[in-house]
């Protein structure tokens, strides 16, 4: 039981988690630099590596400014429940083995559940703090969630029908011989590009285009709440990242047969870590190469171009498999 | 209209107007909001995400210039001038010297004439990379952003080495320029315009390419052609609309008369439009600026500067890199001028950049409403206006001063 707890919390769960989330924004602050020739982060840590903490600790400490005509109660505990999403998300990632720790027979159908209640949190949220950027933004963000979510669900499916189950456990063992990015590259293909619309980065950042709607549903919040924020949006990046490793990636699993257990975990570990932060980088350079597109833009993408195209990947698997 | 684009917009209509907002469908943009680099308020009122009205207020960045320079001598006077605007600094200290000059017989030496040129075109390049930057910036593209504000400072280096600063120059002077150009600018002005006209020519291949900014900005901001002769709008966003209209061909100031720019027009009057329309212009600018270093004649930069400027009134104007800037000067044979008036750019086009935004959506503010490039601090005026009784009046410092003394005196 304890060993469960520890698993849960620290290692390879929750602790875990934010630390990694902590990498991916300065690997993304040190890309987006770099491509546009800037230095970015320096000082804290070797080469700035601190930064994220930093930025973290700093909110923390920051004065709490409630709007007035706010709904308090959510305004304040919504923001821990918003970062509670993905971090049980993450639970479910197999890491040092074909299970994760909250592994159970059709956990992919909760993955999606929780995909979509991480979307309704931030909305209430947006509603709770009140303000004008944020009704716009909530609009937004619940128009662009009901365009993205068919292609992510079709996205999902394609994987599950190669491995015949419902189970993240099932999907990485039925890739120890071939990743399914080899027989699903379209569905592939349009889990990055959704990946981009839940994380609402360019091109997909209508929800929150800092140039149009100030910070969209996040301006009203300081302090506490928007560190909880913040660190839930980089939370969710990781988790994105991790589950297409998962899905389409093979996950953890290794080519070589190790028989030495330590041996193994280390490297299951290794090359789960080196999986995730590749598709990352992907997303880093996918993002900042591209401008925003309007609200009608998104949405006919979406619904014109990739949903045909998840259904076409799925049909090609019925097909052929 | 195929099937498909009716699908399409079905699609457009369905997925804008999905949105409800607050009942009156006011979104405030400004005063202080991050697409804007300066104070200035928009009231927005949407339909969705439709734009139906956007009413500007301006005044926000006032600072009472115009008064200022009736207290300052003429020499004082073209250092505050520059303080006008922190982009096109050097063409509002060259309009006012200009006005000044052409009140009095003063010969302005050929050299200086051509140092004009070169200092007024370095910031038109300036300016107008700063504005193709921004465009990134209110896109979110920020790679693009930050990639021609690091080739901007390539020009502002030139600018330091020959003025001996980036942004208030302080070196436009009645009757020439304060300093000669160092020895030797020809090699350091060469290789830095051969950069720049490659890194021009690299822009125009990702502005005419890439997918996202050209959904972003292709046939947004049309205004036709007849409604926008009735709002006056000066500048590249005239010239976008057809109209070959520039006060360096039209009315010849610096050395315009002997190095001829090629104006450019385009009919298109979209965003897409402005942006091929100044990065031509930015190559323009690039072989004006090589050949007036060829070719540029010896001699003195500046003669003796009068002290007291005979008495007469004078209008000058220039083409700023957003437009005519124009002046108004009036001398009663003092030391001082007596009156300036100032119509910059913005002002001129801050109605047709509204009238643009009309029918388009919330995401195209940015684009379209900065698509003047505009200086909201050379603008704003103190205007007051009487809304309950429907009379508006402008008032100066003293005015003001008195009107706050018999105020306070009656209300205390």
């Amino acid at each position: 039981m304890i060993n469960w707890i520890f698993q849960l919390l620290v290692f390879p769960g929750l602790t875990f988690f934010v630390w990694i989330a902590f990498a991916f924004e300065w690997l993304e602050r040190k890309t987006a630099a770099k491509i546009q020739s800037r230095v970015g982060p320096l000082t804290a840590g070797p080469k700035g590596f601190l930064q994220p903490v930093a930025d973290y600790f700093k909110l923390i400490f920051k004065e709490e400014i409630i709007p007035r005509n706010s709904d308090k109660f959510v305004f304040l505990f919504g923001p821990p429940l918003y970062f509670s999403v993905p971090a049980i998300g993450a639970a479910f990632i197999p890491i040092l083995g074909e299970k994760g720790v909250l592994s159970h027979s059709y956990d992919l159908l909760f993955i999606l559940f929780i995909m979509a209640f991480s979307v309704l949190m931030a909305s209430m949220l947006g509603y709770a703090a009140g303000g004008r950027y944020s009704t716009i933004s909530i609009g937004r963000l619940v128009l662009q969630y009901t365009s993205y979510e068919v292609p992510l669900i079709l996205s999902i499916l394609a994987p599950a029908l190669l491995a015949r189950g419902l189970s993240l456990s099932k999907i990485v063992s039925s890739q120890i011989s071939h990743w399914h990015v080899f027989y699903a590259p379209i569905s592939f293909a349009v889990f990055l590009i959704v990946s981009l619309a839940e994380l609402e980065k360019p091109p997909f950042d209508i929800p929150s285009a800092k140039t149009e709607i100030v910070a969209g549903w996040m301006t009203e919040f300081s302090g506490r709440p928007l560190a909880y924020i913040k660190l839930t949006k980089n939370l969710n990046y990781v988790f994105l990242s991790s589950l297409a490793t998962t899905l389409f990636l093979g996950g953890p699993l290794l080519p070589i047969d190790v028989q030495d257990e330590f041996l193994k975990t280390i490297l299951f570990l290794l090359v789960f870590l080196i999986k995730t932060f590749s598709v990352g980088f992907l997303i880093f350079i996918i993002k900042s190469a591209l401008a925003r597109i309007k609200i009608e833009q998104a949405t006919s993408l979406l619904w014109v171009i990739t949903t045909p195209l998840s259904f076409l990947q799925l049909l090609l698997i019925v097909l052929f498999r | 209209m195929s099937d498909k684009d009716q699908a399409e917009e079905k699609l457009a209509k369905i997925s804008t107007g999905l949105i409800q907002y607050s009942p009156e469908g006011l979104v405030p943009f400004g005063p202080v909001h991050p697409a804007l680099k300066e104070p200035e308020y928009f009231k927005i009122i949407l339909e969705g995400e439709k734009i139906v009205q956007v009413i500007p207020r301006i005044g926000y960045a006032h600072r009472g210039i115009e008064r200022a320079l009736q207290d300052r001598n003429w020499i004082q006077a073209i250092y505050l001038v520059e303080r006008i605007c922190g982009i096109c600094s050097f063409s509002h200290s060259l309009a006012f010297v200009q006005t000044v000059e052409s009140l009095t017989e003063l010969e302005i030496p050929r050299r200086a004439r051509y140092i004009r040129l070169i200092i007024a075109e370095l910031e038109r390049i300036h300016s107008h990379l700063l504005w193709l930057g921004l465009v990134g910036y209110w896109t979110g593209f920020d790679t693009l952003f930050m990639w021609i504000w690091r080739d901007r400072e390539r020009v502002l280096d030139l600018i330091e080495l020959i003025t001996g600063n980036r942004v208030h120059k302080s070196y436009a002077t009645i009757t020439g320029v304060r300093r000669d150009l160092p020895e030797n600018i020809e090699r350091h002005i060469q290789p830095a315009m051969k950069y720049l006209s490659d890194r021009v020519k690299f822009y125009k291949e990702i502005i005419n390419s890439e997918a996202t900014i050209l959904i972003r900005t292709k046939g947004i901001g049309w205004v036709s052609p007849d409604v926008a002769v009735r709002l006056c709008p000066v500048g590249p966003l005239l010239r976008c609309m057809g109209f070959k209209r520039d006060v360096r061909t039209d009315d010849p100031y610096a050395a315009y008369d002997e190095i001829v720019p090629d104006v450019k027009t385009s009919t298109d009057s979209d965003v897409h439009s402005l942006l091929n329309l100044r990065l031509d212009e930015i190559e323009d600018s690039i072989r004006m600026v090589l050949e007036a270093i060829t070719s540029i004649p010896t001699g003195q930069v500046k003669s003796s500067i009068p002290r007291a400027i005979p008495r007469g009134d004078a209008m000058g104007h220039v083409e700023a890199p957003r437009g005519e800037l124009f002046y108004f000067v009036r001398s009663e044979g003092g030391n001082k001028p007596v009156r300036v008036k100032i119509r910059t750019p913005t002002l001129a086009n801050i109605l047709t950049a509204t009238e643009m935004l009309k029918g388009h959506t919330l995401a195209d503010v940015p684009v379209v409403l900065t698509g003047m490039d505009p200086c909201f601090g050379c603008m704003d005026r103190l205007t007051i206006i009487d809304i309950g009784e429907g009379k508006r009046w402008q008032i100066n410092g003293e005015e003001l001063r008195r009107y706050g003394i018999e105020w306070y005196n009656k209300n205390r």
